[in-house]
């Protein structure tokens, strides 16, 4: 353990310090090293970004190529007025914002519950790992028919059983989107509490016990104190967990299919059945960019958060 | 004294509540494996039935699941050995060497880090389709390179970060040429992150879903595909399901229960040491 486990990760940091002038025979050696992932990097990860935006100034209809060509900015324009984007986008914004929320919450007031050192907090924190290694489309699947099922399901059965009645968990529009979000924070949950505890556990000490004396209560220790002390963590595990958010197709794919009607229907879902069921790659090379942004502009904004913490 | 008490009994409900809430749905997918037909779908839930092994021969007989399992195996398996083979010498030259237009390129490093799988998938789709290489091994592993290469770079770059400057100090006294540095000196120190970076790696492609049900077909399926399956064929075959998931996923469990130390930083990507 360092002095401070939850910490800038390495390119960050290379990012943040002064560069020194390199000298020749380090830089060819560099270069060896580094040709061949890069060459690889940029053919296999940048390229297809740049033909991604490149595409979407296409006609390109694999259902009727006659159509092929130049358009310019008519895939826009058409995404401009296409009321599943809109949806899609919206369901997108509410999907990442809650789940991200309700991640950062529940990790953080549960890291704070168990502050101290308990036994068996080994055990627990291997057992809470769990859900984030299994495949997405596992717990999809999972959800949808153990736990979700009318009647069958486990987490539906609880229902019936404490007097609150059977569910329309995913066949109802409300209850499909909560539904999702609700399997997201669950799946993803133990990243935000695992990283919440370590960095609670590595919070120097001294603060803490002044604020324990200077403090009237545990809610102006938790605001004064632990907050601004845990802010690196909490602007780094948003990073994350957005980036996965925004990334989400498969367990919600397989409970859902974006459905009921397009209920769930996120953007990736969306650019998933312009793309590839309805084969027009142009107008969903448009929508993917329109991702694209939205991701970029949404972690630079969470990364100017925290250098200004670094710095 | 009271309040110490108090705080216990808190601390052991909250723990009683993750666990329920964490783990028991796994558990129960685990149970539900070794159900028969009628005992699934009893209300309300049994916890004592005979355990059967149906559901996995018949899971095995009726699907092709452990062709499922090969492809995601080969798919997995080269994808890591070329993630590593090339990651980590990037990763080493990145944390440690000076270069020219090192920072650039750890920004676009870090940009690319934070495209969505999205991004990525149509343009090498409409690649993959001309080079005939959908449904084939080659088409899913360089697909899944285009997000993972980026990662395990990444992941390199922050093990290789944290060796101590001595180590290279020491080997040049001792005369050592730039490449021995690196191979007998660097690399065995982090030899730890190596194999980190190699489980997460092959973990990521072998749960990968997106990739795989666009780029597969009749010929290479992996098993995240298979398992969809599943369903599509008949909603209530539930007890295959859990075996097959079963089947897929306990690799993967077993790994992180016996390696969770280490791999609680690398999947937390290096946020936690």
């Amino acid at each position: 353990m360092g002095v401070s486990p939850v910490r800038v990760t390495g390119l960050t940091t290379h990012l943040l310090t002064r560069a020194r002038r390199p000298r020749l025979a380090e830089a060819a050696f560099a270069g060896l090293l580094i040709g061949p992932d890069l060459v690889a990097i940029l053919a296999l990860s940048l390229f297809p970004l740049l033909a991604l935006c490149a595409l979407s100034f296409f006609s390109l209809d694999l259902a009727s190529p006659h159509r092929t060509g130049w358009v310019g900015l008519e895939n826009y324009r058409r995404l401009l007025n296409d009321g599943r984007f809109w949806h899609a986008l919206q369901i997108t914004a509410l999907y990442t914002f809650s789940t991200v929320a309700l991640q950062l919450a529940l990790g953080l007031g549960l890291a704070l519950l168990l502050f101290e050192r308990f036994p068996g907090e080994a055990i627990v924190r291997t057992l809470v790992l769990l859900p984030m290694i299994l495949a997405p489309v596992v717990v999809g699947l999972l959800w949808r028919t153990l736990l979700l099922t009318p009647r069958f399901g486990f987490v539906d059965y609880l229902f019936e059983v404490s007097g609150l009645g059977s569910r329309p968990w995913l066949s109802e529009p409300t209850y499909a989107l909560v539904s999702v979000i609700l399997m997201h924070t669950w799946q993803w949950t133990p990243f935000a509490f695992l990283v919440f505890l370590a960095s609670l556990h590595a919070l120097p000490t001294e603060p803490l016990e002044a604020a324990k004396i200077d403090c009237q209560s545990w809610w102006q220790e938790l605001w004064y104190i632990l907050l601004p002390l845990l802010r690196p963590a909490i602007a780094l595990v948003a990073i994350f967990r957005t980036v996965t958010a925004l990334n989400a197709f498969d367990a919600i794919y397989a409970a859902t299919g974006g459905g009921p009607g397009t209920a769930t229907e996120i953007l990736n879902l969306y650019v998933f059945y312009v793309a590839f069921v309805h084969l027009s790659v142009g107008y969903g090379a448009s929508l993917g960019v329109v991702q694209l942004l939205l991701a970029l502009g949404i972690t630079a904004l969470l990364f100017r958060f925290l250098r200004s913490e670094v710095a | 004294m009271r309040r110490r008490s108090v705080g216990q009994g808190l601390r052991l409900g909250v723990v009683t509540g993750i666990l329920v809430i964490w783990v028991f749905p796994i558990v129960w997918a685990l149970v539900t494996s070794f159900k028969d037909r009628r005992d699934i779908f009893t209300i309300p839930p049994v916890l004592l039935f005979t355990p059967t092994l149906d559901n996995y021969i018949l899971a095995l007989t009726t699907r092709p699941i452990l062709a499922h399992l090969r492809d995601s195996l080969i798919i997995a398996g080269l994808t890591t050995a070329l993630a590593l083979l090339l990651g980590v010498p990037g990763g080493y030259a990145f944390a440690r060497l000076r270069f020219p237009l090192s920072r650039p390129l750890a920004f676009l490093l870090l940009a690319l880090r934070m495209v969505p799988l999205l991004g990525f998938i149509l343009p090498l789709f409409l690649l993959l389709t001309w080079l005939r290489w959908t449904d084939t091994y080659q088409g899913l592993v360089l697909a899944n390179l285009s997000v993972t290469l980026v990662a395990a770079t990444w992941l390199m770059i922050t093990y290789f970060q944290d060796l101590p400057h001595e180590l290279e100090e020491a080997a040049a006294v001792d005369g050592a040429s730039r490449w021995q540095t690196f191979l007998w000196v660097m690399l065995p120190q982090a030899r730890g992150g190596v194999a980190v970076t190699a489980v997460l790696t092959f973990v990521a492609v072998w749960n990968e879903f997106f990739f795989a049900v666009v780029l597969s077909g009749s010929r290479v399926r992996p098993i995240t595909v298979g398992m969809y399956g599943f369903l599509q064929f008949d909603e209530s075959l539930w007890g295959p399901l859990m075996a097959t998931a079963v089947m897929a996923m306990g690799p993967l469990v077993l790994v992180t229960l016996l390696a969770q130390r280490h791999l609680v930083r690398g999947l937390t990507l290096g946020a936690v040491k």
